[in-house]
């Protein structure tokens, strides 16, 4: 058999396969009234958006396992590859460094040579949690093992908390980042008063025209003001919320895909949630890169 | 014509999510629309365009994921 032929009739098999457990599994068997195939048997899909207590009477999610697991991970990776540190990098420590390069030379892009060294730090530990949180939610035995009625583990992303912790650290470092980079002047953004008490000087002299421009500028300036911190504010929502959609979202599809058509198909979906985990946690270090470059360079009004 | 809560609560989450997916949508289409033109005009400039595509679709992206977890909230707290 020619390696085309071979690999048609391995396509046609899967998708065989794939029909056949569609039409043997929970969704056959709700069209045709009878009980599903046993080993095809897959539950409706069940939500628990709040992270459930394995142990039960200790205070610990199953979400709050899951971030040890990350953090240990990357801990072990890390130290692995700094122990009998080598000039010419091999092995652990070469792919180490190789990520570490990729990840500074990316920031270097966005924010410059000066900026980059400050938020390097943060801006890849952010990136590596969300990364390892977001895959480690894939390795099977996520969500399937339980104990006393709930998960064991669960992707720490699914739970509301770690990305609003994420998200307040990241907004509460650019911002302090920009005052100390720019001073108290970083305030003016939010409340300029400029132009409010150069119109009040000419109203109190007498120029009428000049201090009522003055004026109507100095308050437009106060609502663009207003309107910026309210908008920075809200960063703390969309950051938190970006990643918690996207990743609840994702178990809920993976879900709502096992459910319905058991063998074949989830694996495409896998391949999605990867790498939708990986384009989140680009986003978010992204993200935090960019408008923490944004805050830091002075304004060219 | 009386509408009982359960049902004007999935009505809600239907119409939300529907109505709610239409601009993101669009939004993130023009974008990509924009990121291919100036890959045809200029692919050496590959790196930069495509960094920028991904965040600019991750911008319009999450309003539509703030419409999913009103969606989300709808259905299982109310």
């Amino acid at each position: 058999m020619t390696r085309n032929r071979l690999v048609a009739v391995m396509a046609l098999l899967t998708l065989a396969v794939a029909i056949a457990s569609f039409i043997g599994g929970s969704v056959g068997a709700l069209i045709a009234g009878r009980s599903p195939v046993a080993l095809l048997a897959v539950g409706a899909p069940h939500i628990e958006l709040p992270p459930g207590h394995p142990f039960v009477s200790l205070p610990i999610t199953n979400t709050l396992l899951a971030t040890w697991m990350t953090c240990a991970a990357i801990t072990a990776v890390f130290v692995l590859a700094a122990r009998r540190a080598r000039l010419v990098p091999t092995g652990v420590q070469n792919v180490v460094e190789y990520v570490c390069e990729f990840a500074s030379g990316f920031i270097e892009e966005m924010v410059g040579k000066e900026q980059e060294r400050r938020m390097f730090p943060l801006v890849m530990t952010v990136f590596l949690f969300v990364l390892v949180n977001a895959w480690f939610g894939l390795v099977p035995g996520f969500e399937t093992l339980r104990l006393n009625g709930t998960a064991l583990l669960r992707s720490a992303n699914t739970d509301i908390n770690v990305p609003l912790m994420l998200a307040v650290t990241c907004v509460a470092s650019i911002e302090l980042w920009a005052l100390r980079s720019r001073g108290f002047a970083y305030l003016k953004t939010f409340v300029d008063l400029r132009e409010l008490s150069t119109g009040l000087r000419c109203l109190a002299r007498g120029r009428m025209r000049d201090g009522l421009v003055g004026l109507f500028y100095g308050l437009l300036y106060l609502g663009v003001g207003f309107l910026e911190f309210i908008g920075h504010a809200t960063r703390i929502i969309s950051f938190s919320f970006r990643l918690f959609g996207n990743m609840t979202a994702g178990v809920v599809l993976t879900g709502v895909v096992l459910f319905f058509v058991p063998l074949v198909l989830p694996s495409l979906f896998y391949g999605l949630e990867a790498l939708f985990g990986f384009v989140q946690a680009l986003v978010f270090a992204g993200l935090t890169a960019v408008f923490a470059y944004a805050a830091v360079s002075s304004p060219q009004h | 014509m009386e509408i009982s809560a359960e049902a004007a609560k999935l009505l809600a989450v239907g119409i939300a999510m529907g109505m709610g997916a239409i601009g993101p949508g669009i939004g993130i289409g023009l974008i990509g629309r924009g990121a291919m033109e100036a890959l045809g005009r200029n692919p050496e400039a590959r790196g930069p365009i495509l960094t920028n595509m991904i965040l600019a679709i991750a911008f319009a992206e999450s309003v539509a994921i703030y419409v999913l977890v009103v969606a989300i909230l709808l259905i299982f707290v109310v």
